[in-house]
């Protein structure tokens, strides 16, 4: 179980891959198209994560607006029934600086306070579950990724990769430009604090950036923003590289059919669902995982799960 | 074949290098260029920071822009910088013409929810306690009679330096011997605050008071602060009743918002 939790088994040798005997379609005795199709209008765990997300976002804006001041100030940093969260790359910037300039003494406790417990939360919840049920412009991103799709599937446009590893570039680029120019540069171009602003204290000119990132994700390239830039995602990738909270995979349940892959955000992420690529019996889905669930939504054999590393699944 | 792949995935990363490198040089020019010209100071000199503001070096960096100094003001006096107010975008400041600090929230709360205190509260706090122990005792360690909320609040807010006012000498009303009655800002605008002699603690709209003053003395009678920060005194010529700011301004702009000519007479000018 211990391995299990810390291992992710991508280095092992693999299993063969399952006969038709072993598949859950024949198990089942469902012929493969019936079974694959059992599932494809589920959207369970998208629909409570659209919720969640919309939920606290206007929890934010009903706060300032209506006063209810349950949960102030904006996802740049905030106080939820007076207990301070700071989002963790504004802060780590900040810290970079401030540690340059011995400005980092002047911190208050309420920063430390708000920065550790907002590790501390997403190390639980996953990571990058932040990206998926909290983030505004995931949502936004989500829509911009359907109309890609449909236009990548008229062949209108083709799609475009980078290396996932522009991230990192991106993550310590901006760190070392705020500290250069001393200045939180990147919450310049921060999606999230754009919009979570925009939101709570009215549009700002910066929205146009915003479109024209979206744009580029409609037209050039899925999820660009969020597969090869924000260093918030990276930041909480960090953070949630061990989480308990993770998708759990089932290999006897899987059908080898990629749904999930298809609709996933960041595919390398679900590499042992291929077929003849899983090393265990049970993975979890590494680092980069926001947790969305539409994976869980779609597989028709239920083999990806909510679950607590190593405990039963959730789900 | 795996050679190959891997010859791909290389020259891939360092397109992606490369991109990405070109992303931030151009991203660090432009903050270049904003940081330069806001090293100039404020651009925008009748905006202020809100009070217990750091210096401006420190403030670029130090403030997170999160709002929650937005949000905790009673008044709505500030608010965050838009893209081309001249001041670092997202920032907060205080534009006293149109909505003044005026004190209603009594202990600076936007200075103590500050996070990363760029709104740095510990001045205040000394400021308030040293004076809640002399009050004490002078009053011979008699707590019945310091009242220390009362004492602290006051000490608090008499160190606030968010800039000081000054007269224009040649459109303020009093210099030119006039006096001023009816509703100081007009009846459509929205500012609000607490009057010196309001029993009321929140602050109330400036359209529902009329004033008949003469000569004109209004940013001296609904100073917050009172006599330390300005008082009427007697022109040179001795003939006149004019305003005149004293060192214990403390730059909260309510002068600024009262003033009932066209362009405001007093101003305040940041330190």
């Amino acid at each position: 179980m211990i391995s299990d939790y810390l291992i992710s088994g991508k280095n092992k040798t693999p299993f063969k891959p399952k006969s038709v005997d072993q598949m859950p379609h024949s198990l089942s005795g469902l012929s493969y198209k019936e079974w694959r199709d059992a599932r494809k209008k589920n959207h369970k765990w998208r629909n409570i994560r659209w919720s969640v997300l919309l939920f606290m976002n206007l929890l934010f804006v009903a706060s300032f607006v209506l006063d209810l001041s349950v949960l102030e100030g904006s996802l740049s940093g905030s106080r939820l029934i007076g207990f301070y969260l700071m989002d963790p790359y504004n802060s780590l910037q900040l810290l970079a600086i401030s540690s340059t300039t011995g400005y980092i003494a002047m911190l208050t406790m309420n920063f430390w306070i708000g920065f550790i417990t907002i590790l501390l939360f997403w190390f639980i919840f996953g990571g990058r579950g932040f990206c998926s049920w909290m983030c505004p412009y995931h949502i936004l991103a989500e829509w911009a990724e359907k109309l890609h799709n449909y236009l990548i599937k008229k062949k209108k446009i083709k799609e475009h990769h980078y290396n996932t590893a522009l991230r990192f570039i991106f993550f310590v680029g901006f760190i070392l430009l705020a500290v250069l120019t001393k200045n939180l540069v990147f919450e310049n171009l921060n999606m999230v604090g754009i919009i979570s602003k925009s939101l709570i204290y009215g549009p700002s000119l910066l929205l146009l950036w915003v479109l024209a990132v979206i744009l580029f994700e409609v037209f050039v390239s899925k999820r660009f923003w969020c597969r090869y830039v924000c260093p918030i995602g990276t930041t909480y990738s960090f953070v949630g590289k061990l989480s308990p909270l993770s998708i759990k995979f089932d290999l006897d349940k899987c059908g080898y059919c990629l749904e999930c892959q298809k609709v996933c955000l960041v595919p390398h992420e679900l590499w042992f669902v291929q077929r003849g690529k899983a090393t265990q019996n049970v993975h979890y889905a590494g680092s980069d995982c926001t947790r969305y669930g539409l994976c869980v939504d779609v597989c028709p054999g239920n083999a990806l799960t909510y679950a607590v590393r190593g405990a039963s699944s959730l789900t | 074949m795996e050679k190959e792949q891997t010859e791909i995935s290389r020259r891939e990363f360092f397109k992606s290098g490369l991109t990405a490198a070109g992303a931030l040089a151009v991203v660090g020019t432009g903050a270049f260029w904003l940081n330069h010209l806001t090293a100039e100071g404020r651009i925008r000199h009748d905006f202020l920071r809100p009070p217990g503001a750091i210096d401006e070096d420190e403030f670029m960096y130090g403030c997170i822009k999160c709002g929650l100094c937005v949000q905790i003001c009673p008044v709505q006096a500030i608010k965050l910088a838009k893209a081309g107010e001249g001041l670092a975008f997202g920032t907060p400041y205080i534009d006293p013409r149109e909505q003044a600090c005026d004190f209603s929230c009594d202990a600076l709360q936007c200075v103590e929810t500050c996070p990363t205190a760029v709104l740095n509260f510990e001045p205040f706090k000394k400021a308030g306690l040293f004076a809640v122990e002399l009050a004490a005792t002078q009053a011979g360690n008699d707590l019945q009679q310091v009242n220390p909320f009362e004492v602290q609040k006051v000490a608090m807010k008499s160190i606030v330096r968010m800039g000081k006012a000054k007269v224009d000498h040649d459109t303020c009303l009093a210099h030119r011997g006039k006096g001023f009655s009816g509703i100081s800002r007009g009846l459509n605008f929205k500012g609000n605050y607490r009057a010196p002699e309001s029993e009321d603690a929140s602050a109330s709209p400036l359209n529902e008071k009329t004033f008949d003053r003469d000569p004109c003395n209004l940013c001296v009678t609904e100073c917050p602060i009172g006599e330390t920060a300005i008082i009427q005194a007697l022109s040179r010529s001795g003939r006149k009743l004019i305003p005149r700011v004293l060192d214990g301004c403390t730059g909260c702009g309510v002068c600024v918002m009262v003033c009932p000519t066209k362009e405001p007479s007093i101003i305040i000018e940041p330190y």
